[in-house]
């Protein structure tokens, strides 16, 4: 088990030995505290949980791209550099580095978003008062809840992003087009519910597309196409099941001549 | 006989419908420097990939040390070290994050052995620099060092002289011989240059087109270098080579020409005495294998 724990340190050291993540890292400060700091020289009359979630809800997604730019590089990366071959003859099964990689992908995310979190949170928090007793938040619920759900739900998209990015790198080995493609679905999967609405479309509401923003049940008891939230979560899980499976069979499958 | 470490078992490689390799069986006894020669396009670094768990292995099996890397791939891959084509290094990170990097991956390997091996591939005092600032023959020796880290029992280098000048060769070629005398690894090593292997190996294996066509013991086992030829000259040689069915001779030149040591000697001298061939002279003649290796190669290229 150390040992294994080894190879998500090897993971963690190629990550954070590029400049490139300590960049994406400090824009994430730099945002999370210039977003409440607007919003402060704006003159806004609002409390501190409402200028937290405005504020994560817009950094969030870059914390999911920032994410995703890493997921993408993960498999790719060594197969460009040709550094995949010395990887790949240790005595460890494709399946355990996969894993490792898998795991440092992960360990990135919870990073981004503690620093989103902490960052956001601590500017509102200095900046605004907190919101006077029993006075709903704008999104519903008592305030600080409203806010961490919000959150919750916005890293399980970014969990979905950042797993295709990771098959996408695994199975086509190239960053660009793993950015690009999840990316491109990030942007557009709200499109695909106003095409294939599941209210017209019986299968529509199996689409991953659909479930990606759990938020919609934070205000209202029913999803799209009026399922209950476990049917969201469960397609969701399916599919991340799916997505785990063809990176794995690709990458322990795949004969290496890089 | 010495138990073989590395054995190829009719070992093929098709990549759709090509057939890359073609039923290689080979045996590598422990200790030795074995020289993997083909021309380029041979299948060279298709068999070295197999051999490292890289590319499946369509047919047949690899065994090392007894495990097979089908079906016992960690066991088998833990007593292997290799560099396969150019050793690719993370460039962001400097030589010593490689080192550390590949050493979190293998058991018991200590911060000193990695002093070590920097040391004796002759990194010290470049180590903590970024590899991107390498020159190819320093990149070359840190992936001399990867590769020796975890002290391999077999030690494969896919055409470790590439890129390196005459003196990099030079101090590589020594250094193996060292490992295999010293520490007994095993070196498979590969190569298309024919001059290169002579200098460093036991035995060569050549591969053609994606088979062997033939093993060659170079050295006997006392270090003496076998590969020498001796030539009869006689006064008849159709009936010297009728007289001499039995041991593998070849005509060149008018000359009976034959492998083996003294004592085969005499008794081919006899026997052609014995049997009324007039001999007029016996005397050794070293032929380089690079001759050897383009009378096949040249010879196959015929059927
Ligand atoms: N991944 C691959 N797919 C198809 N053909 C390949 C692949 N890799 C190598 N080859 C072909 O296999 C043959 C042997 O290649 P290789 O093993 O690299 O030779 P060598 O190392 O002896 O120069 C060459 O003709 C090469 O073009
Ligand atoms: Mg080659």
């Amino acid at each position: 088990m150390t040992d294994f724990l080894k190879l998500v340190a090897n993971e963690n050291m190629k990550i954070y030995s590029r400049s490139r993540t300590w960049v994406m890292l400090a824009i994430l400060v730099l945002c999370n505290a210039g977003m409440p700091l607007l919003f402060y020289i704006a003159g806004g009359d609002m409390d501190r949980w409402t200028v937290f979630s405005w504020t994560e809800s817009f950094t969030f997604m870059l914390t999911t791209i920032f994410t995703v730019v890493i997921a993408a590089e993960m498999i790719a990366g060594e197969f460009t550099w040709g550094t995949i071959k010395l990887l790949l003859i240790r005595p460890w099964s494709r399946g355990k580095i996969l894993l490792s990689k898998y795991l440092a992908v992960l360990l990135f995310s919870i990073v981004g978003t503690v620093i989103t979190a902490l960052t956001a949170f601590i500017f509102s928090s200095m900046l605004f008062e907190s919101p006077a007793s029993g006075m709903e938040g704008f999104m519903g619920g008592t305030a600080p809840r409203g806010a961490l759900l919000n959150l919750l739900t916005d890293y399980v998209e970014l969990f979905v992003i950042a797993l295709i990015a990771f098959m996408i790198s695994t199975v086509f080995r190239s960053g660009s087009l793993a950015i690009g493609l999840s990316l491109f679905i990030l942007f557009v999967k709200n499109l695909f519910g106003l095409i294939f609405n599941p209210e017209r479309f019986e299968w529509a509401k199996y689409v991953l597309f659909l479930h990606t923003d759990l938020s919609v049940y934070i205000h209202s008891p029913t999803g799209p196409g009026g399922v209950s939230l476990w049917f969201s979560v469960t397609v969701l899980a399916v599919y991340c099941l799916i997505f785990a499976a063809i990176t794995w069979t690709v990458f322990a499958k795949r004969d290496v001549a890089a | 006989m010495i138990e073989p470490l590395v054995s190829l078992r009719g070992v093929s490689k098709v990549i759709s419908s090509r057939t890359l390799v073609e039923d290689l069986t080979l045996d590598v006894p422990a200790g030795q420097v074995f020289g993997f020669l083909g021309p380029n396009g041979a299948g060279k670094t298709t068999t070295i990939r197999m051999m490292v768990g890289l590319m499946s292995i369509t047919k047949g099996d690899i065994l090392i040390g007894g495990h097979s890397i089908k079906t016992s791939y960690e066991q088998a891959s833990s007593l292997v070290g290799a560099i396969v084509e150019n050793p690719e290094m993370y460039k962001f990170m400097s030589g010593y994050k490689n080192l550390i990097h590949y050493a979190r991956m293998m058991p018991g390997i200590t911060p000193q052995r990695i002093e070590e091996v920097v040391g004796l591939v002759g990194l010290s005092d470049r180590i903590q620099d970024k590899v991107k600032t390498y020159s190819l023959g320093m990149r070359q020796r840190l992936g001399v060092a990867q590769a020796l880290l975890h002290r391999p029992k077999l030690l494969i280098l896919d055409e470790p002289t590439n890129g390196l000048d005459p003196q990099g060769i030079r101090e590589l070629r020594d250094y193996l011989r060292k490992l295999s005398r010293e520490e007994g690894t095993t070196v498979f090593v590969s190569s298309h240059l024919l001059s290169e292997m002579e200098l460093m190996c036991d035995t060569v294996g050549i591969i053609q087109q994606g088979r062997l066509v033939d093993v060659r013991q170079l050295r006997s086992p006392e270090g003496e270098r076998a590969f020498e030829e001796t030539a009869f000259a006689v006064d008849d040689t159709a009936a010297a080579s009728k007289v001499l069915a039995s041991y593998p001779l070849r005509i060149q030149e008018g000359l009976i020409l034959v492998g083996g040591d003294r004592e085969r000697i005499a008794e081919i001298n006899t026997t052609l005495v014995q049997n009324g061939v007039r001999v007029y002279g016996i005397r050794p003649v070293t032929t380089s294998l690079e001759d050897q290796f383009l009378q096949m190669t040249g010879s196959e290229r015929h059927d």
